[in-house]
């Protein structure tokens, strides 16, 4: 590992994303609509259901969750299997597969930069908003910094998430369809569109043992103190679900690139 | 290791290409289909380049050029012979092979889009650990040979054609390498931006002594460059030998052509070294009004074309 390398890629991707400010504009709006009809649809269903607290949490609690989970989502979101689908039409992934480092560090540290300014741009913009408005219910604690860290390998989970659908893609040559079901199964298993809390009892079981829920339910269970995450042995065990995610998806994504890279013919020329 | 930059021996290389049907429902077919066919394409080519050399690698569409420019940077693995550059096996230590080569392939940019230029150099400086030393030399030889002053600070979308592919050239050359790759870098270009460009390149390769592999369709390019080319031609080394050669066979050949005052073009092959063009205009000019008059260098199809016929070998 050469930090040089790694801080350069990430500055350059600092730069480039600041290029496109009014992205983050159009990301704060499009947010903005979205969570007014997650507030209409789960303000019906509390009213529907009768009582305040469903599945143990209260409005407030799914509410602030949502919001949360929205805003985790646009800065962890990443754009690999399309971008590397576009590059492999194009012929232009043989000049980044000439790069002196894996091709797989160089994708990562592509996107670090992009991952940084949607970070202050639009997670810590939806915090503080939340924050306030809420007055107090996100306890400001060491839970920020273990949340920190549970984001941190969330991401490294779904880069890798990400890399391994890129890699199928280059067997199949098609990506639209793929890469919807990828982020269906994304999203609904990770507790992005809906808090695990509210899965039916066997399915929830499932869904706590992949490595979708890792992504975006483990960081704010941890942020808002959730799951058992206030103890000690909750939070290692949170913890350690993540880390053996990390590092099975790590290697797998690494063989299965390792072994698909040699069969890209490279387009073009 | 001795005096030698690549040394390919017996080089294969094949593609398995799915045999696509026709319309709907060939297309369906295709989804189940094992009817594979086998494209060569390149065949047993042998090639030695010393370092500092800089030769062209001609041959017609789909002759195999960057097929085999690919082998060399290590992106593709041979289908059989042997390959080695700068001592390494391409594709068996790519990495390695990455910090000493530069590559430019016409038409496609390894530059960051939006920034300015000057922005994907430094990224280029480290990713390749250059010294700001000798980051700070190259940029000085880089002035010293073109006007880098009026890009450097552009953004990349917002440059001309010529002016991008003037940078990933510079980019190309940034971390000094020993063996640089152009596979058509002038496609596309006017006359004056394919000048500069030549110049750049024949600087570059004379003051770092950089090996360069430049394929092109444009002999002008060859002609300003190149002491040595290879040619190949439906993946077969059919032609390796110095230019000087090549043009003693069929000497400097330009195409002339006139347009005469019935609006219709005369077509003359002239060979420079034995007849002088002006003669030729003013013949013609004696016995018809000539309108327009337009010089081509002959193409390396042409070259080609008369290799086949047997003028040279
Ligand atoms: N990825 C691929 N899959 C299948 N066939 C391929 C592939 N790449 C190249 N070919 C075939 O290999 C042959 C050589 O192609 P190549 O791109 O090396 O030609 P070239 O000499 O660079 O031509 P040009 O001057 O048009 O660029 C062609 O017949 C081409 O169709
Ligand atoms: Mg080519």
């Amino acid at each position: 590992m050469t930090p040089r390398k790694l801080i350069a890629l990430t500055r350059a991707g600092i730069m480039e994303s600041l290029q496109f400010r009014l992205g983050t504009f159009v990301t704060l709006f499009a947010n903005l609509i979205y969570l007014v009809l997650v507030y209409y649809l789960w303000k019906a269903i509390y009213a529907s259901s009768g009582t305040d607290v469903v599945n143990g949490m209260t409005f407030n609690d799914t509410m602030i969750y949502l919001i949360l989970a929205t805003a985790l989502f646009n800065f962890l979101e990443m754009f690999i299997v399309w971008d590397m689908s576009r590059s492999i039409q194009s012929g232009k992934i043989i000049l980044d597969l000439l790069k002196p480092m894996t091709f797989r560090k160089y994708t990562f540290w592509s996107y670090s930069g992009s991952h940084v300014v949607s970070f202050v741009l639009t997670f810590i913009p939806t915090f503080v908003v939340v924050m306030i408005v809420t007055k107090g219910a996100i306890h400001m604690g060491l839970n920020l910094l273990w949340f920190a860290i549970a984001t941190v390998l969330a991401l490294i989970i779904n880069f890798n998430i990400e890399m391994i659908v890129a890699t199928i893609c280059l067997y199949t040559e098609s990506t639209w369809g793929i890469n919807i079901v990828k982020e269906t199964i994304v999203l609904l298993l990770s507790g992005a569109s809906i808090p695990l809390a509210f899965f039916p009892d066997k399915l929830g079981t499932v869904v706590r043992y992949l490595p979708f829920r890792a992504v975006y339910d483990t960081p704010l269970s941890i942020l808002l103190e959730k799951n058992g995450s206030d103890t000690i042995s909750g939070l290692l065990s949170l913890f350690g679900m993540q880390l053996i995610w990390v590092v099975v998806l790590t290697i797998a994504g690494t063989l299965f690139w390792n072994h698909s890279v040699r069969k890209i013919t490279v387009n073009g020329g | 290791m001795g005096n030698e930059a690549i040394v390919m021996k017996d080089l294969c290389k094949d593609f398995k290409v799915l045999n696509r049907h026709e319309g709907l429902k060939g297309s369906i077919r295709d989804l189940f289909s094992r009817d594979y066919k086998t494209v060569s394409a390149v065949r047993n080519v042998d090639l030695t380049v010393n370092k500092g050399e800089m030769i062209g690698y001609l041959g017609p569409n789909g002759a195999g050029k960057s097929t085999t420019i690919k082998m060399m940077t290590g992106v593709l693995e041979p289908t059989s012979g042997e390959i080695l550059v700068n001592g390494v096996v391409p594709y068996i230590n790519r990495k390695k092979n990455c910090e000493n080569i530069g590559v430019v392939f016409g038409q496609r940019s390894q530059l960051w889009w939006s920034l300015p230029l000057i922005e994907s150099f430094k990224l280029l400086r480290d990713i390749y650990m250059v010294s700001e030393k000798d980051y700070q030399d190259m940029l000085e030889l880089y002035r010293s040979l073109v006007d880098i002053e009026p890009i450097l600070h552009k953004p990349v979308r917002q440059m001309s054609l010529g002016q991008r592919t003037l940078s990933d050239i510079l980019a190309a050359f940034l971390h000094n390498p020993d063996i640089v790759f152009l596979d058509e870098p002038t496609i596309g270009l006017d006359v004056s931006m394919k000048a500069k460009i030549r110049s750049l390149i024949a600087g570059l390769n004379e003051q770092k002594n950089t090996t360069v592999i430049l394929t092109t369709h444009d002999m002008g390019d060859v002609d300003a460059l190149c002491k040595r080319i290879v040619i190949i031609d439906k993946g077969q080394k059919i032609y390796d030998n110095d230019i000087e050669h090549l043009k003693s066979y069929f000497g400097s050949y330009r195409t002339l052509r006139l347009k005469l005052d019935d609006d219709t073009w005369e077509e003359t092959l002239i060979d420079e070294s034995k007849t002088d063009i002006m003669e030729v205009i003013n013949r013609a000019d004696r016995q018809k009004k000539i309108r327009d008059i337009e010089l081509i260098e002959i193409s390396t199809e042409e070259v080609i074309k008369k290799i086949y016929e047997g003028e040279a070998s």
